[in-house]
């Protein structure tokens, strides 16, 4: 059986991220193990405190030789615009969470809204992906 | 709130202050609920979280004593050791490396893992990432 385990962010600085992720959104750090002998290549999750079959990758935009500088110039424009990765959160009170994370300072770029789906939010990432915070409706069984 | 927000300094007064209810009837209850403490609940959340750090990160002992919302290493060594039967450098030590358990891209490890090529005079040296 196949299961989704990980899922990866590109970042532009991995310390900005883990503080966004864990203070202001409230999740807690997974993994955090840094690999001197792979050029201090350093693998980081971070995951909501009680999920604990999946995690974020926070992952650190390579520099050559792994990624050209070109192509990690487009990976940071797409970023910047907010059509790298986006990431789906749920909340059973998205005006409760909303409230929360906006006194932690995050910065909303959608308050929350009705929506056919449910009640939906977003916000942005220190290095610009999209993050979406939705009250899922109740679908009525039929 | 006791699971989401363990690293903060959480004392049983916030959560009974949390819960509307005073700090004996909410410790009453709560333990009637729960079968232990609010503190001890707490303390075993906590020690939970540092033992997984443990072992999935390379960070300091403590580091991780800090970042679970504990105030003194002496007093988070001694708590740890009662419940886990051995000190947290040792319960790290009695797993595989944290490094082991990362899932490095291959274009990483293909990048480090070749042989590297030296020159005479022919770069400046500078050519290696």
């Amino acid at each position: 059986m196949i299961k989704i385990a990980n899922a990866q962010l590109w970042v532009h600085d991995q310390d900005e991220a883990l503080a966004f992720y864990t203070e202001k959104v409230g999740m807690e750090v997974r993994a955090d193990v840094t690999v001197p002998e792979l050029g201090n290549f350093r693998w980081l999750t971070v995951a909501p405190p009680g999920q604990p079959d999946f995690s974020i990758v926070l992952m650190a935009i390579p520099g050559p030789p792994v990624m050209d500088a070109e192509t990690g110039e487009e990976v940071r424009n797409l970023m910047g615009k907010g059509f790298a990765g986006t990431i789906f959160l749920t909340t059973d009170d998205v005006h409760a969470s909303y409230e929360e994370l906006k006194g932690r300072g995050v910065d909303f770029s959608e308050q929350p809204e009705e929506r056919p789906y449910g009640i939906d939010s977003a916000f942005r990432d220190p290095s610009g992906n999209n993050i979406r915070l939705t009250q899922v409706r109740e679908m009525a069984s039929v | 709130m006791a699971d989401a927000r363990y690293f903060e300094p959480l004392g049983v007064d916030d959560l009974a202050c949390a819960a509307g209810l005073s700090r004996a009837h909410f410790s009453r209850e709560f333990r009637r609920a729960f079968g232990e403490s609010p503190h001890a609940y707490v303390l075993t959340r906590r020690l939970e979280r540092a033992a997984a750090l443990l072992r999935s990160t390379d960070r300091r002992v403590a580091d991780i004593c800090f970042s679970v919302g504990l105030r003194s290493v002496g007093s988070f060594t001694t708590s740890f050791t009662r419940v886990y039967g051995m000190s947290p450098t040792a319960y790290r030590a009695a797993f595989p490396p944290a490094a082991r358990q990362a899932q490095i891209p291959t274009c990483v490890l293909r990048v480090f893992g070749r042989p590297q090529h030296r020159t005479f005079r022919e770069d400046n040296g500078s050519g290696r990432a």
